[in-house]
């Protein structure tokens, strides 16, 4: 499935990052408008005193994720899922739409140099360049304007800021004048900023693209730095034609816009039932969280606006604000306020709808499940809960994780990092804002870690390993003579009895004797072992292929395929072979499932295209489509074998922009079982392997992270490679043809994708040994990786997937 | 009239379809090709880098693989106008000839033998008298001993015991069309088993300067990078070796298997029967040096073998009135139709569309091409190097030069371009190999990518064991901005065009008796001969390309 995303923000991240954890089959493809990778917006004010980088700010992004950047989107075309920039197009299966916002500035600042809105990285680097030695102007008193206000108010080249407000309140016109006091206070202790209430622009005078001159209600200032942070609207001017839209695009509770293969999430999205349109990271995730559950089928997780809890630490002051959707225009108040802190309840009929608290003792979990559960309180209650509880005061928000929790995290698992964290907790990771908290509390915690403490022995680690070792042993022995099995609580005496299985003859062994002139004596010993020699049923389907695997594969040395085909494997319906067509093959399929259910191993070569409904293949008399005929035919097999980069993850026909909409076999039949043996086309020493260990050890091979037999997809080709000696000493191949390459010289800087690729090509080769592509002088292309046509099948060095 | 639908056609590459349909005497009167899946390769190319073209053309198709990605990157430096070195140039082409060999002997054993092979009557043989049989068209026959046979026979009969007949299953065994002997019989399927022995060590040939076969991986743009091996005197010999082995089976089994062959189902040949129009395209190659050329290029209209016009590439044209593209709008350049809701083609309407081949033209009209049309154009131009191997085997069959024109001619010709191909090798091999002799030892032509023009076109021509194939490639900004392919198949398996002129298959199978209408035999034999290649055949059309003036070939 293609999944293609529009906008490149924390929501666009947050859902391709799931989506692929979900399900790592699924194609994902991000197209941002921006220059830039994505990046945290939170942490803006970092770019414009530059105590961060916009790497630094990046959000990790899965590699498998494609990333498109300085793509703006202008265009959709429904009808054939595929959406348009100035100069390129897209496919989709389905459209996530992911644009954000957009910052309210009135339209003569634009290409001016000394104004800017705060919004973007590029913004902070005009706002950055633009302020100094200026006296700046902030329009806006919400909270974007007043975290921006507190960066600005620390750089030293800034001599003076005014902080333009049209209203007279700060943050929200909710606030209390007690509260607001305070925070006004904080900010003009210094006489650099000053905020003046009730004023705003008359007019500016503009020359050369540069404001000379603003003119306010109260001042005049000449040659200022003017930002706008006034609030923000969705950005959704692209949709607006296609899609029906409010304020946001509309979507149903699982972000699904009119289009049902069209989603919108995140700050440019309007779920129509509650009319609601996110401005928080928390809601921005947990609607990203529905359209994949709607997406992947998976369990239903309908998105319901909740409680938020906002955070503003600015320099002396901390605000709290948890606030329920339901908050509306009507309420009474109870302010309590001490000297430098306030806490505000908000409520109707006796219940919380909001709280805002400043430098408040509060706990906020507290409040918010109070919120959230929207019981009816007495007043008392709320002069209690303003106390922090033992559990410390709330550090993470998002995942409501508290001070005392995260030490104990710390102390208990001896968590050393920030990474280490993240298997326990996802505290500082949602929206990002407390990192730094956390990430200090974890170099606070460090001398409670018990370094005495260890958890286990390695004696008993030992142990323990063995006995599940003889376990396994024991499970395996019974399940092969289910009649004479062992007793797995005695594992001693089993063990000992295990010796029976030493006496038998290998199924392999006696399949490959049975037709073998041998000494008398030893074709009873034969006799005796033979269980049954039943050659395996296969059916080998091609769906959207090129035959190239069904080539390698008959080109399989040992077992020479003449001995295999004929003996060893019964390879039952096979198109490229089989003497049988139209309704005689039809009839031979349909006999083999239905006869040999459970028996036959069902190899898949090809990809599965599921655009056009699936017709852009099909089989058969009655035009069965490619997906169809692959459901019928695994339903029943023993095992189902994905051979080739295509039956994998789709391969070359699932390369962007995947015209047919193809996938692997895996995901097309949704089940995590499929064994993969990817290559393009893979070796068929590991078709053949594979099959060989099945019937000498009556079980498939283990398996790698991606379903693909250890025993061949385990090294690294890099690792394993014959002209490693000369990447250890320096000596590459520089062109094609040069003396490093008559010399067979490291081919890296040829574009080589070794170090990327894992599988046994460098010990195996192909065409019975003879070469391999490394030796042939052109480098490996990693053929065995997921979506290597796009990341890895080209002659220049990789240089990362953001290339 | 009856119709009958083959679904899958197997013993192919691909996803082909056939319908026909018959009068009461079983005699077809129309018949519909149909290729039965798309990929869209060429979409996947546009917009990518124009070095990286080879790698993922040759996925097009992974028989015919080394073919596409030659032809890719050839016509990548057409457009940059950058000639690959001699040895790069040889080197190709010891791997494309290799092909040739492999691929024409998978074809007629393990792809279409057992139409004409009836394996149960073999079991039938006696093992004696089958040595004595094979010398007839042999004087040196293969693995002719009658041990060898009666171990063949206990295979066999081994296989049909335990009851699993793997890939024999379900054929159209006894059929009253089979009409060789039980010796006759056990003598191909001996070679049918030596075969596939016989593809596992050709296809070294491939891999000691590919690397490996399937898709190889050596060739790039301005040259090849196995150049170590070309150094390596093991190497160059093992390639030696594997051609002369190679040679050995052609001769021995395959050409006079085919010499069989044509014994024995000459009525069908003398009747003309799988004959399709007559008309015929081959573009030549495989220059030895400025003069001689392996295949020549011409054309033949209708059977006309008086008069061979010369090949013109601006006489190419595609059309796609009948196959599931429109031209219209980028946007629409699918457009699907379906099949009935009885799982047939759409073809009531002489405007319906029913495949995913479209339809090239040449002049119009609608060719042949592949072995047959090589042999054809080259004898009739007075190719000297191909002439010898032609008369021998019409002598020994005693035939004419228009009965190869027919199913079992058209295998003729492939076993006798095989044979023909083998010796030249060897000529090709000793120019390398007095290259290196005298210190040449260029494997690629240096090129500074950043400097070449932003905008070209190119195309590349060549013969390849299936008959005509071409790339086109345009390139906007050092990106791929149009691509398209026409291969052999998409030739021969072509469907109608707007006129109602029919493909080469679709013409070869008009007056073929069927016998027995529930075991269309004589269908698959037909379509066979000509060894169709779906994967390759079906490409985008788009008809917009107006700007690619150069070419009548309109690319995506």
């Amino acid at each position: 499935m293609r999944l293609l995303i529009i906008g490149g923000g924390i929501a666009a991240v947050f859902f391709a990052n799931n989506i692929k954890k979900a399900n790592s089959s699924v194609d994902v493809t991000i197209l941002s408008e921006e220059k830039h990778e994505p990046y945290d917006r939170i942490h803006l004010c970092r770019l414009v005193d530059e105590s961060a980088t916009i790497g630094e700010i990046s959000l990790p992004l899965d590699p498998s994720v494609h990333l498109e950047l300085n793509q703006k989107i202008i265009k959709i075309d429904k009808q054939s899922r595929r959406v348009y920039s100035k100069d390129a197009m897209f496919g989709y299966d389905k459209l996530i739409i992911a644009t954000g916002s957009l910052p309210n500035a009135p339209s003569y600042i634009k290409g001016v140099k000394n104004a800017a809105v705060f919004r973007s990285a590029d913004d902070c680097e005009l706002i950055k360049d633009g302020v100094k030695e200026r006296e700046v102007v902030l329009v806006g008193g919400g909270p974007i304007g007043l975290e921006l206000l507190e960066t600005l108010s620390k750089m030293p080249e800034i001599k003076k800021i005014f902080l333009l407000i049209r209203s007279n309140f700060l943050y929200d016109k909710n606030l209390s004048s007690e509260a607001m006091k305070i925070i006004e206070q904080s900010y003009t202790k210094e006489k650099k900023v000053e905020i003046c209430f009730e004023d705003e622009i008359l007019d500016t005078v503009i020359e050369n693209a540069e404001i000379k001159l603003l003119k306010t209600k109260e001042k005049e200032i000449k040659n200022p730095f003017l930002i706008f942070g006034i609030g923000i609207r969705p950005n959704i001017e692209s949709f607006r034609e296609d899609l029906a839209c409010n304020r946001g695009i509309l979507t149903n509770t699982f972000m699904q816009s009119e289009d049902e293969n069209i989603y919108a999430i995140g700050e440019c999205s309007e779920v129509e039932k509650f009319a609601f349109v996110a401005g928080h990271v928390e809601a921005c995730t947990q609607q990203a969280r529905s359209a994949i559950s709607h997406i992947l089928q998976n369990e239903p997780q309908e998105f319901e606006p909740k409680t938020t809890i906002d955070m503003l630490k600015v320099g002396e002051f901390t605000l709290v604000d948890a606030r329920s959707p339901k908050f509306g225009k009507e309420y009474e108040k109870v302010v309590i306020s001490k000297e430098n802190s306030v806490d505000e309840y908000f409520l109707k009929n006796r219940k919380v709808l909001r709280y805002i608290g400043i430098n408040s003792n509060v706990d906020v979990c507290y409040i918010q499940n109070l919120i959230q559960s929207a019981k009816a309180i007495e007043l008392d209650a709320l002069y209690r809960a303003a106390k922090i509880g033992k559990r410390g005061k709330l550090v993470c928000g998002c995942t409501g994780a508290y001070y005392n929790d995260l030490v104990e995290i710390v102390a208990q698992n001896g968590v050393n990092s920030f990474a280490d964290l993240a298997e326990f907790s996802q505290a500082g990771r949602v929206c990002g804002k407390c990192r730094g908290e956390v990430v200090k509390i974890i170099k606070e915690s460090q001398h409670l870690i018990d370094a005495s403490v260890v958890k286990k022995s390695p004696k008993d680690k030992e142990l323990e390993k063995k006995l599940q070792e003889a376990k396994k042993r024991v499970a395996k022995f019974n399940k092969e003579h289910p009649h004479n099995t062992l007793d797995e609580n005695n594992l001693d005496a089993a063990l000992e009895s295990m010796d029976i299985a030493k006496d038998e003859v290998n199924r392999w062994v006696s399949m490959v004797t049975a037709n073998m002139q041998l000494h008398p004596k030893f074709e009873d010993i034969v006799a005796k072992g033979v269980k049954s020699l039943n050659k395996i049923p296969i059916i080998w389907l091609e769906l959207a292929d090129c035959s190239g695997n069904s080539e390698a594969f008959i080109k399989s040395a040992n077992p020479a395929i003449e001995d295999l085909i004929f003996d060893y494997i019964s390879l039952d319906y096979h198109e490229l072979l089989m003497s049988a067509s139209g309704d005689e093959s039809e009839s031979l399929l349909e006999e083999i499932i239905k006869n040999q259910k459970g028996e036959y191993i069902l190899m898949v070569e090809g990809a599965v295209p599921l655009g056009l409904d699936g017709k852009y293949l099909r089989m058969g008399s009655k035009g069965e489509t490619g997906i169809e005929l692959l459901k019928r035919c695994a339903k029943d097999a023993a095992f189902v074998i994905a051979v080739g980069s295509c039956a994998f993850d789709g391969g070359v026909v699932a390369a962007a922009p995947n015209p047919t909409g193809a996938i692997g076999v895996s995901e097309a039949l949704k089940r995590e079982d499929i064994i993969n043996i990817s290559g393009c086309p893979t070796n068929p020493v590991n078709i053949v392997g594979t099959l060989l260990y099945y019937m000498m050890f009556e079980e498939m091979p283990p398996l790698d992270k991606f379903n693909r037999p250890l025993w061949a997809y385990e090294g690294r080709v890099h690792d394993n490679c014959e002209r490693r000696g000369h990447f250890e000493l320096g000596e590459f191949v520089e062109e094609w043809g040069d003396e490093g390459a008559k010399k067979g010289w490291c081919l890296f800087k040829m574009g080589c994708k070794g170090p990327y690729a894992y599988v046994n090509c460098p010990t195996m080769k192909f065409n019975k040994g003879t070469s391999w592509p490394v030796q042939a002088g052109h480098g490996c292309m990693a053929c065995t990786e997921k979506g290597f046509f796009d990341k890895f099948a080209n002659e220049r060095v990789y240089k990362g997937d953001r290339e | 009239m009856k119709k009958i639908v083959i679904d899958p056609i197997t013993r192919i590459e691909g996803h082909l379809r056939v319908e026909v349909e018959v009068d009461e005497e079983g005699v077809v009167q129309e018949a519909y090709a149909s290729g039965q899946l798309f990929r869209g390769i060429e979409i996947i190319l546009k917009n990518r880098d124009p070095r990286d073209a080879g790698l993922l053309a040759g996925r097009i198709c992974g028989v015919c693989t080394n073919s596409h990605f030659r032809a890719a990157i050839s016509s990548v430096e057409d457009a940059y106008d950058i000639k690959p070195p001699d040895n790069a140039r040889i080197i190709r082409d010891l791997m494309a000839m290799a092909l040739f060999i492999q691929d024409h002997v998978v074809h007629f054993y393990h792809l279409h033998s057992l139409d004409f092979v009836d394996v149960t009557s073999a079991l039938k043989a006696d093992a004696a008298l089958t040595s004595l049989q094979a010398l007839k068209y042999s004087k040196n026959p293969y693995r002719n001993s009658a041990t060898h046979y009666t171990e063949v026979l206990a295979k066999l009969q081994n296989f049909v015991k335990a009851g699993k007949l793997g890939p024999f299953a379900n054929g159209y065994w006894g059929h009253s069309a089979y009409k060789l002997t039980p010796e006759q019989n056990l003598i191909i399927i001996s070679h049918y088993l030596e075969a596939l022995k016989f593809q596992t060590n050709i296809s070294k040939a491939v891999a000691i300067f590919g690397g490996k076969t399937p898709h190889p991986q050596s060739i790039v743009v301005g040259g090849v990078t196995s150049v170590a091996d070309m150094l390596n005197p093991q190497r160059l010999n093992d390639y030696i070796f594997s051609i002369k082995e190679a040679k050995e089976f052609v001769e021995r089994a395959y050409l006079s298997d085919m010499k069989l062959l044509a014994t024995a189902y000459r009525n069908e040949i003398k009747e003309g029967l799988g004959r399709a129009n007559g008309n015929f395209l081959a573009v030549g190659g495989y220059a030895f040096d400025e003069e001689q050329k392996l295949f020549s290029s011409g054309v033949i209209y209708g059977h006309d073998f008086s008069k061979i016009e010369e090949f013109d590439e601006s006489k190419i044209s595609e059309e796609i009135d009948r196959a599931w593209y429109s031209g219209d709008s980028i946007d629409n350049e699918i457009c699907y139709t379906d099949l009935n809701e009885d799982g047939t083609l759409k073809t009531a309407k002489s405007s319906d569309k029913y495949s995913w081949i479209k339809a090239p033209r040449y002049d119009a009209k609608s060719m042949e091409s592949g072995p047959l049309a090589r042999v054809l154009v080259s004898y009739l131009k007075g190719n000297k190097l191909i002439k010898p191997f032609v008369d021998e085997f019409l002598q020994d069959t005693n035939l004419e030069l228009m009965d190869l024109s027919s199913t079992v001619g058209r295998n003729a010709a492939r076993a006798i371009e095989s044979l023909y191909v083998c010796e030249y090798i060897f000529k090709l091999v000793s120019r390398l190999l007095q290259n290196i002799k005298y210190y040449n030892t260029d494997t690629w032509t240096k090129y500074d990518f950043e400097k070449l023009p932003k905008s070209a076109k190119g195309r590349a021509f060549f013969e390849v064991p299936r008959g005509v194939l071409s790339h086109h490639i345009s390139i906007k900004e050092q990106k791929i901005q149009n691509y398209s392919v026409i291969a052999p198949t998409t030739w021969n398996a072509s469907p109608k065009d707007k006129e109602g002129k029919r493909g080469a298959y679709e013409e070869a199978l008009l007056g073929i008796k069927i016998q027995d209408v529930t075991k269309p035999l004589e269908v698959l034999r037909v379509i066979h001969s000509f060894d169709p290649c779906l994967a390759c055949a079906v490409h985008v059309i788009e008809t917009k390309g107006k700007e690619l003036g150069m070419y009548k070939i309109k690319t995506l």
